[in-house]
């Protein structure tokens, strides 16, 4: 039963990114919300200071 | 009468050659889809995830595991490999994302979001037996538990980017850096002495309980293999290897799939998050490593033997993988990432949130190692 989960899942998952890779536009690398400009930590969240300002 | 043969466990073939070639092919097809698009620094993240799953699963490395034998027993071995990691890959990372223009270090503000975040996060990954990393390896390597933790683990994180925003407003203060105040190389000297200072201090509490605090020789080749695909990985993204974005991702995707709006939402305004869940998947970063190191424990098991063919576990203990997970989720959104993000990521970058994280997430860890007899985990 697990291995039938797993191959669904697996089957599925590849599925689902190959389809949205394909619907979505891509950039010319690949990048982290890191790379934008005012992102003060992994997931792109604006520093403190800039927050007090804004 | 008809009958039908059974093989034994014992007799079935070591390697699991559906699952092994099926990894292969899924890997195949994805670094096909982005080279297509150009992008070779994309498939080297697949690779390097690819990698980094092998890595794991065959060196057994568990933060996780290795956090509990240290706070149950005192026994430090693994705690020790994590750090020795965390130096060989910060020996490029701090020099590099202070000296080389498009790179940079996991930073992140010290406030009351990293601390609750890191918190809970540690208690989510002893409910769960797994951390980010953990939670990778251990699902692509045939763990159907792991595959429950993995998805409340996505739900977790999407609630937590609906909370951050909040979270944030309660104040902080910018990133602490040690490069910005002793330079690049004062900086990745500074990063060094601190991981030895915490290695030594947990090597002191070790002999002071009477409990071993030097790593197994599997740790040690785990550890330094780790750290230099750490370090490709870095070069290739730009930015130290992080997991916990990608699962958000993954979730909000879905959600909006399902009808979600969430540009009401402010997580998902900033730039970074809102380009991430326009864009495709495999323009994502953390997402392509992700997706690697699935794939490459899952190849890695099922060369080894036979894959996914345990039984399932209890339900006390599938429902604390789902609590798990989803604290997990949660706090790593709040917190600023996990163990490979926030530990890994922000220590190797000469950044004091590191080593913060990894305080509250300790301390997490000591309620989540309490709560696990409730669902008939052991403690140990």
């Amino acid at each position: 039963m697990m291995r039938v989960v797993y191959a669904i899942v697996l089957i599925a998952g590849i599925a689902a990114v190959v389809a949205d890779h394909l619907a979505s536009p891509s950039s010319a690398r690949a990048v982290s919300p890191e790379d934008f400009a005012g992102a003060c930590a992994p997931c792109g969240a604006p520093c403190p200071s800039v927050q007090k300002k804004s | 009468m008809t009958t039908i043969a059974v093989t034994p466990a014992a007799e079935l073939p070591r390697r699991d050659w559906p699952f092994l070639i099926a990894a292969v092919l899924g890997t195949a097809v994805l670094v096909a889809l982005v080279w297509l698009d150009g992008q070779p620094a994309s498939a080297a993240l697949i690779l390097g995830g690819f990698a980094l799953g092998i890595a794991f699963l065959k060196s057994e490395f568990s933060f996780t595991a290795a956090w509990r034998r240290f706070l149950v027993n005192g026994e430090a071995g693994g705690l020790i490999g994590a750090l020795l990691l965390i130096a060989v890959a910060a020996t490029v990372i701090v020099p590099v994302a202070a000296l080389a223009p498009g790179f940079g270090g996991a930073i992140a503000p010290i406030g009351p979001s990293l601390i609750v975040g890191a918190f809970v996060f540690g208690i989510g990954m002893q409910l769960a037996n797994g951390c980010g990393s953990g939670t990778l390896y251990t699902a692509g390597g045939g763990s159907g538990r792991m595959l429950i933790t993995l998805a409340l683990f996505i739900v977790g994180s999407v609630i937590g980017s609906l909370h951050l925003p909040a979270f944030l407003a309660l104040g902080g203060i910018d990133p602490v850096l040690a490069s910005n105040y002793f330079g690049a190389w004062g900086g990745l000297a500074v990063t060094l002495a601190s991981i030895a200072i915490a290695a030594g201090l947990i090597a002191a509490i070790a002999k002071a309980r009477g409990a071993n605090f030097k790593p197994r020789p599997l740790i040690l080749v785990g550890a330094i293999a780790i750290g230099l695909l750490s370090i490709a990985v870095f070069l290739a993204g730009h930015h130290p290897w992080s997991v916990t974005f990608g699962f958000t991702v993954w979730g909000a995707k879905l959600a909006a799939l399902a009808g979600y709006d969430f540009s009401h939402a402010e997580f998902w305004q900033w730039p970074g998050p809102k380009r991430a869940l326009a864009a495709s998947i495999l323009s994502d970063t953390s997402s392509l490593t992700n997706l690697g190191m699935i794939l490459g424990a899952m190849a890695a098991a099922a060369a080894a033997k036979p894959f996914a063919r345990t039984a399932w576990p209890p339900l006390p203990s599938l429902l604390a993988a789902a609590i798990g997970g989803l604290l997990m989720g949660w706090g790593a959104r709040i917190g600023f990432g996990c163990n490979i993000g926030a530990f890994v990521g922000g220590v190797a970058s000469g950044s004091l949130h590191g080593w913060i994280w990894f305080a509250a997430a300790l301390a997490g860890c000591a309620i989540g190692i309490r709560l696990r007899p409730l669902f008939g985990l052991s403690r140990e």
